[in-house]
């Protein structure tokens, strides 16, 4: 079920009447329908706005590969984000690297006040540079830190 | 404020050692704290003109992971007059830590950055340097663009020597701009006596050429040539020419003057 599905089912009257009907949330955990709608709705709605947030990011993403064409853009696994490669990269993906490099770990709002680029910008490029293997993200609660995984690659 | 200085040239022989060792010193007896790095692993040289042959830990056992920084730094305060405190991380000058690293890979390399980045941390912010001084190993290779990338500004110790400008010229162009480092040339080895308007001509020359503005203008002293290394002139000559022109070149750094 994609988001747009579940977001709808959640808002159709004629689904509520169902008796005990089981969810499978998009992490694969499963839910009453009573237990959305009458135990925890906020954190029902907080789960669908982290959903739209990352359809975003992958929308964001989307567009900047296309923008720039697929060309500079291969997955590797645990490529070392080393300064030949940075030296090697495109300058908009330079810029956003080299920030990453110098904070060890920030998330895209971090970097785009110290690029002095928009947020949604930075975020496309963060993202990219993770398909392209340059860096690691990782999740805590909303926000998603970019960092180069420099111990893991022995 | 540039925090991290970073020396460095096309070509070997431009006089960088000579520069960071003597700028590095400059600051020193200026009261601040500094220290100064041995980044040229190829060919490590401040052992020997620090006279320091007892390290107990080398700057290529901290970029390994063997140990924290602060077992590599050396204090040599006590060589410099003043309230300064000088202090100096030593590349390992045996054959066999030289092969060692220059058969480094590129992981290695970028662990290499990261540690050197993080200096920022455990040195200025922490034990509270005024200033580090990279000297590299010259023209482009893993362990100078590291440091150039960790510093704050370069500067750039060149020659008028038709092999040298041209290189020079790329570099600051192609790899320079690329990393938007802030950089100021040195001119060194200059022939001529330098009266006023010699100087400015010189000034839009390096303008014009390399297209980066002139930190300093160092003419060819042979004070400088028959010390053989053997001095830390600045501290040893205080009245002497060459130690001016580094105390205006510590100057035009700390007031962030260059440009």
């Amino acid at each position: 079920m994609n988001n747009y599905q579940c977001f709808v089912r959640l808002n159709k009257p004629s689904t509520i009447s169902t008796p005990v009907q089981h969810i499978k949330t998009t992490r694969g955990n499963t839910v009453t329908r009573e237990e959305i709608l009458s135990k925890k709705p906020l954190h029902v709605l907080e789960k669908i706005r982290e959903n739209l947030e990352r359809l975003n990011e992958k929308m964001e993403v989307m567009i900047e590969l296309q923008k720039h064409g697929h060309k500079d853009v291969q997955p590797l696994n645990d490529a070392p984000l080393d300064v030949m490669t940075l030296l090697s990269m495109p300058d908009h993906l330079r810029k956003t690297a080299m920030t990453i490099c110098r904070c060890g770990r920030a998330t895209a709002a971090e970097v785009a006040e110290q690029t002095s680029r928009a947020r949604a910008v930075e975020s496309a490029y963060l993202n990219q540079l993770v398909i392209m293997g340059y860096l690691k993200k990782e999740r805590k609660g909303r926000k998603a830190y970019f960092y180069a995984d420099r111990d893991s690659q022995r | 404020m540039s925090k991290i200085v970073a020396v460095h040239s096309y070509k070997g022989g431009t006089g960088k050692t000579l520069l960071a060792v003597n700028l590095a010193a400059t600051f020193a007896k200026d009261g601040k704290k500094v220290c100064l790095f041995d980044l040229d692993f190829r060919a490590p040289s401040l052992f020997a003109i620090l006279k320091v042959n007892n390290a107990e830990f080398w700057l290529n056992d901290y970029l390994n992971g063997k140990c924290d920084i602060n077992k590599v730094l050396i204090d040599l305060s006590s060589r410099l007059e003043g309230n300064g405190n000088f202090f100096a991380a030593l590349a390992n000058p045996t054959t066999e830590a030289i092969r060692e690293m220059s058969a480094k890979d590129r992981k290695w390399e970028m662990r290499a950055l990261g540690r050197l980045l993080s200096l920022r941390n455990t040195l200025l912010n922490d034990r509270e340097f005024d200033y580090l001084v990279f000297d590299t190993s010259p023209g482009l290779q893993y362990s100078s663009i590291n440091a150039i990338v960790t510093a704050d500004f370069v500067v750039v110790a060149t020659t008028g020597d038709r092999s040298d400008v041209d290189g020079t010229r790329r570099m600051l162009r192609e790899l320079y701009n690329l990393f938007e480092k802030k950089t100021g040339l040195v001119m060194n080895k200059v022939l001529d006596p330098t009266s006023k308007s010699k100087r400015d001509e010189m000034d839009k020359r390096v303008k014009n050429v390399y297209q980066v503005p002139m930190l300093g203008l160092v003419p060819c002293f042979c004070e400088v040539l028959r010390a053989e290394g053997n001095l830390i002139f600045v501290q040893d000559k205080p009245n002497h020419p060459f130690t001016k022109i580094l105390d205006e070149m510590a100057k035009k750094i700390e007031n962030n003057e260059v440009n």
